[in-house]
């Protein structure tokens, strides 16, 4: 069926037009006095045609503000299935296939089994996200290019129905001459900051237009939102890892090409005295501070060869807090966790004579890559073997039970003076209480009785290099985060454009003597009345505020 | 007198004085038929001392969250205590901005109840000053909370005005289906805030009292198939137990009405540490609610909505819907800045993850999703009056799972301390 | 508009597609946690080995590789060495080439276990423990066997006895 689109006023409007696109008069619903639907401002949308085929029809249920609605309703109800247990994401390193039936019962195996212990990450999950996002593109377009078209040719006498169909209108008499009434009106609305078009005897005023895109700008800055969430993981935008690092140590960050060297981290509790009186009573010890004093190196030279010893240069330095993370080029380090265990580093023992109580001179012994050999006055001791987790296996024989240096043990050949030319075996456990629980003597009598000669001890507290704690770093790059803030910030832009503003028009037209005012907002209709109501007190016609209500708001 | 201490004074204060206003508010509206008045004259000269009382309030309440704040060196809104009588507090200058705008009078008769609900609501918890812990050491705990409070308050106005819009309109008088059941669901909403008052009541009755009893709990957890580690815990009732927590045994029960034991043991799926405890107390409230609403019902003789809906009249039905609408509108920019914005910028700088999916998280986004369906439904498919009323009734319900129900029913990165 | 209307509704719909499709098929497949399975390539490493060479998988190249992650701490790791000696014995004129990674131990501890072992097939050193977070080893030891056209045919956790070595082996090498 082909419509008559043609107005009485002789424009031509496209197929689907409420309004005509010039004078305004509906084209439905011609005799009811029902209030006019300015959606649009009664303009075709685009997607509206006359024999759709396939893409019209794509396109046609994406720009459908329903469509929109259950989109955005279906998501909803997604989101809150996702709320219901814990997220997989939520914890690391967790058997998930066990961790909801032994937490949750059989229904956590049922959540976990329909997939829902990974809701966000769901491919329904996501569909509904593109969804949304082709709806946002479609939507809008279809939709702010007839917009836009409508408003900036807008013509200012517009037809007498269009007028007293809005949901603010006056009729009334004037006393005055038409043409110069109407003259008269540009003043006391220009100064509520109208612009003002006259046309003879009829006149509209218009402000705020730009509140109109607002909905269009937060649609737009969701777009950018929503790719940018969508597409960050892809390779080399992304990079989401947690690692240890050693109190005074340089640690290389896997996968770029920076080290990091852990300086200081401490921990601090609140005191008593900065508790409040109730508090204090509960007991509560509460942290104060985590923080991890760091220096982030780059690597220039050398990187990625492990026979070379890379050339760092010191790039930045920081002192990571919680809410103060350390960020560089894109590179972020977060604290996470800390280990206060300390770890031994090194130890420096003296070589003494037993029986005479000479010292031979101290030695550094570092706990890994420890040197070789030491010479100390007439002794050479050549370190031969070394356990860091010192144990004995099943057949007696020394073995290391882990990599960790819990119970570090040297096994030295020393030669010198008093001692056979092949050296004699010597095993030495830097920590007092692995010397007591290992028996060290027994072991070296049974190694050839050299502890009756000489003995390795540590004299004082700072021959000993403990690394006091370690520090659990997030290491993040997330490339995209840059547009994820440019879209939010767009949508913000958006909201406070279209919710703060808003587009209000008044159009007037005398005829005879007869005015007949018509006002249209796009939101706060009662601000509008008060405006309407002000403006034609200044032109010398009272009128109530509630009384320009030509309802519409009704059920 | 400390500062704490004045500030405890100014919260006390600020309550029995928004208990006042909400007298004067229904004196001023129900008045207006008494005998020997001039209507007019009567609401303005109330309108004025009600308003000005509420006010006196808001200033008393904004005392004790300024001088809380001198005190302790950070904004009060750390736990669930401090963000809910900060909450009550948005709520009252949410209000106080939305009357200015259109001036009604009646607006204070049902928005002052529910902050005074709320505020009420916040007492229940512990009230000790805690020190911040790392995490929340952050200027965006400021802006972020504060926001989103506002953005919220701007939403319990709406439901506000929504509700009211309902009262209006619906003909109590009819008898079809639809408007039976929106009678109900009128009905169901009072009912449920009462439940609320009726919590909040039977938690200060037996803390008055100094009730308590004493549960020991003995759970037992199979590790790795061979251990088992069992641990005793001890559950602490401050009201009488109906419902005693799953496999435990009463160690000290206070007799109450002479009831000295629990009459049911809570079923096996309830066996969270507090399952049992949270679940005595829900049926504590619904009991007294109950209580509460059927005295309510049979002094009035009428469903309350019913006997609501005539001291409406003197407000347009239209004006409502605009006003729950605006405080909608106006809400929503600062929701979506509060409550997601700069909550993910927070993120992104306390834990590196903007958005970590975590309940709280996810509830503020589902928030902010029903509302857009409400604007969408609202601005392109002609939902108003009576549809969009109930929307608004409905939003301001997911605003409160979202900021108290997340915290008792899931818990996540937010969890307050000492929730009930 | 009018005109142009067709093409950019088709650009727009294909851009959605594209772009969708990609999102959600990610999200399908599930981007993985990098863990190399059957029928990956093995991820690249680039270590020090015993012998004072820099070591990569490209060395072996056309190799069948049997890459075998132990340390001296690890029990069941000690057992399997003797079997993964006598089959790099058995096996190296073949083009198999069994790399031993050790995790996080100096040179000083491996140099004496090897030579006491009297393993000579080639050991490097993995100290900072990336290749065990790139081969997302757990427990120890972890055998990924590599065929000749560079793709991960089997991966076998925990101790490896003589024959089972020797079957994986052969079928490496004759598939």
């Amino acid at each position: 069926m082909i419509e008559n689109t043609k107005c009485e006023c002789g424009h031509q409007n496209r197929v689907g037009t409420v309004l005509c696109e010039a004078c305004g008069k509906p084209l439905f619903e011609v005799d009811s006095g029902e209030v006019l639907e300015m959606r649009y401002d009664g303009t075709a949308r685009r997607s509206q045609r006359v024999n759709p085929n396939i893409i019209d029809k794509v396109w046609n249920f994406f720009s459908s503000v329903k469509v929109a609605i259950y989109l955005i309703i279906f998501t909803l109800i997604g989101s809150i299935f996702g709320t219901i247990f814990q997220q997989e994401s939520n914890f690391v390193q967790v058997d998930a296939s066990k961790f909801y039936k032994e937490n949750y019962g059989t229904i956590g195996d049922i959540y976990y089994k329909l997939g829902l212990s990974h809701t966000y990450e769901s491919w329904w999950f996501i569909t509904l996200l593109v969804m949304i996002g082709a709806s946002l593109i479609i939507c809008s377009l279809d939709r702010v290019l007839p917009l836009y078209k409508a408003l900036s040719k807008q013509k200012i006498r517009k037809h007498l129905q269009f007028l007293t169909r809005q949901k603010v209108v006056y009729q009334g008499p004037i006393e005055e001459n038409a043409v110069e009434w109407v003259q008269r009106c540009a003043g006391p609305l220009k100064k509520k900051g109208y612009r003002v078009h006259i046309d003879g005897d009829a006149l509209l005023a218009e402000k705020q237009r730009f509140s109109r895109w607002g909905p269009y700008v937060i649609h737009i800055g969701l777009i950018i939102f929503l790719l940018a969430v969508l597409f960050r993981g892809l390779p080399g935008l992304h990079l989401d890892k947690h690692y240890w690092f050693q109190e005074g140590e340089i640690t290389r960050i896997p996968d770029t090409t920076f080290y990091l060297k852990n300086e200081k981290f401490r921990v601090e509790y609140y005191s008593e005295e900065e508790m409040s009186d109730d508090f204090k009573g509960t007991g509560k010890i509460v942290p104060k501070l985590f923080e991890t004093k760091v220096v982030l190196y780059e690597c220039t030279a050398d990187c990625g060869d492990p026979s070379k010893i890379p050339v760092l240069e010191e790039v930045k330095r920081h002192a990571i807090q919680v809410n103060d993370p350390l960020s560089y080029k894109g590179l972020s380090a977060y604290q996470f966790d800390f280990d206060l265990t300390p770890k031994l580093r090194s130890v420096q023992p003296m070589l003494v004579d037993k029986t005479t109580g000479e010292q031979y001179g101290k030695f550094k012994l570092d706990m890994t890559n420890p040197l070789r050999e030491f010479k100390l006055g007439p002794y050479t001791l050549e370190l031969s073997n070394k356990f860091m987790d010192f144990s004995l296996n099943d057949q007696g024989q020394p073995i290391s039970k882990s990599a960790k240096p819990n119970a570090p043990a040297f096994l030295f050949t020393i030669k010198g003076p008093g001692v056979p030319d092949t050296g004699g075996q010597y095993i030495y456990f830097p920590k007092q209480i692995d010397k007591e629980r290992f028996q060290q003597d027994a072991i070296n009598e049974k190694l050839g009785g050299l502890q009756n000669k000489l003995e390795l001890d540590v004299l004082a507290m700072e021959d000993v290099d403990f690394s006091n704690s370690s520090s659990y770093l997030n290491i993040r790059i997330d490339r995209a985060m840059p547009f994820v803030w440019l879209g939010l910030g767009i949508v913000m832009l958006g909201l406070i454009m279209g919710f703060y503003w808003q587009h209000r028009r008044i159009w007037l037209r005398v005829d005879d003597t007869i005015l007949t005012l018509g006002g249209h907002t796009t939101k706060n209709w009662f601000g509008m009345r008060r405006e309407v109501s002000s403006f034609l007190q200044t032109m010398g016609v009272e009128v109530d505020e509630k009384s320009l209500d030509n309802g519409g708001n009704r059920p | 007198m400390s500062l704490l201490e004045f500030s405890k004074q100014a919260f006390v204060i600020g309550f029995y004085l928004y208990c006042v206003a909400f007298i004067f508010y229904v004196i001023a509206v129900t008045g207006k038929t008494w005998r020997n008045r001039d209507p007019q004259q009567h609401e303005r000269k109330w309108g004025r001392i009600s308003f000005t009382t509420s006010t006196l309030g808001l200033v008393s309440h904004l005392a004790y969250c300024g001088t809380r704040w001198a005190y302790s060196g950070h904004i009060p809104v750390s736990n669930m205590y401090e963000f809910m009588s900060f909450l009550s507090m948005m709520i009252m200058i949410a209000f106080t901005i939305v009357f200015l705008i259109y001036r009604k009078i009646l607006l204070g008769m049902f928005a002052v109840p529910i902050a005074i609900i709320i505020m009420a609501y916040a007492a229940v918890f512990p009230q000790d000053v805690q020190p911040l812990i790392p995490s929340l050491k952050s200027i965006w705990l400021y802006i972020h909370v504060t926001l989103a409070a506002a953005g919220e308050s701007f939403f319990a106005v709406g439901f506000v005005a929504g509700f009211m819009y309902l009262l209006r309109s619906i003909p109590f008088g009819e008898n079809d289906k639809s408007t039976r059941r929106q009678k109900w669901w009128i009905e169901f909403t009072f009912f449920s805030i009462i439940i609320l008052v009726g919590f909040i009541g039977s938690v200060f009755a037996f803390r008055a009292a100094g009730y308590e009893a004493v549960f020991t709990t003995n759970s037992t957890t199979i590790d790795n198939q061979v251990q088992q580690d069992s641990t005793i815990g001890k559950v602490v009732y401050k009201m009488p137990p109906i419902v005693a927590p799953y496999q435990s045994q009463s160690e000290s029960v206070k007799s109450f009405l002479g009831m000295d034991k629990p009459l049911f043991e809570a079923p096996s799926w309830m066996a969270g540490v507090n399952a049992g405890r949270k679940l005595n107390t829900i049926v504590w409230s619904v009991i007294s609610g109950s209580l509460l609403y059927g005295l309510i019902r049979l002094l009035i003789r009428k469903p309350i909505g019913k006997a609501v809906s005539p001291f409406l009249k003197g407000i347009a039905a239209d004006d409502l819907d605009e006003i729950s609408y605006r405080a909608i509108a106006i809400g929503f920019p600062i929701f979506t800045l509060g409550a997601l914005v700069f909550a993910m910028i927070w993120a992104q700088q306390a834990w590196g993850r903007f958005w970590a999916n975590d309940p709280k998280e996810v509830w503020a986004l589902i928030t902010w999703l029903f509302y857009s369906v409400y604007l969408h439904l609202r601005l392109s498919r002609g939902f108003q009056g009576r549809k969009a009323s109930w929307l608004a009734v409905i939003g301001f319900l997911v605003v409160m799972f979202t900021l108290v129900g997340v915290n008792l029913v899931i818990s996540g990165l937010h969890s307050y301390a000492g929730t009930d | 508009m009018g005109k142009a209307r067709r093409p950019v509704q088709v650009v727009i719909l294909l851009l959605i597609i594209i772009l969708g499709g990609y999102a959600i098929s990610t999200a399908v497949i599930g981007g993985g946690d990098g863990k190399p399975v059957i029928g990956d390539k093995p991820p690249a490493i680039k270590l020090l080995g015993l012998d004072g060479e820099v070591h990569t998988l490209n060395d072996y190249k056309g190799q069948a590789i049997v890459i075998n992650f132990w340390a001296t701490w690890c029990t069941y790791c000690v057992k399997e060495m003797p079997a993964l000696q006598a089959q790099w014995e058995k096996w190296r004129d073949q083009g198999v080439v069994i790399l031993g990674i050790n995790t996080g131990e100096d040179e000083m501890t491996v140099r004496n276990f090897t030579e006491q072992m009297g393993v000579n097939f080639p050991v490097v050193f993995d100290s900072d423990n990336e290749a065990v977070r790139k081969y997302g080893v757990v427990p120890m030891p972890t055998t990924f066997f590599v065929n000749k056209n560079g793709k991960i045919s089997s991966i076998h956790q925990g101790e490896l006895n003589l024959e089972s070595l020797n079957d994986q082996i052969r079928q490496l090498v004759n598939p």
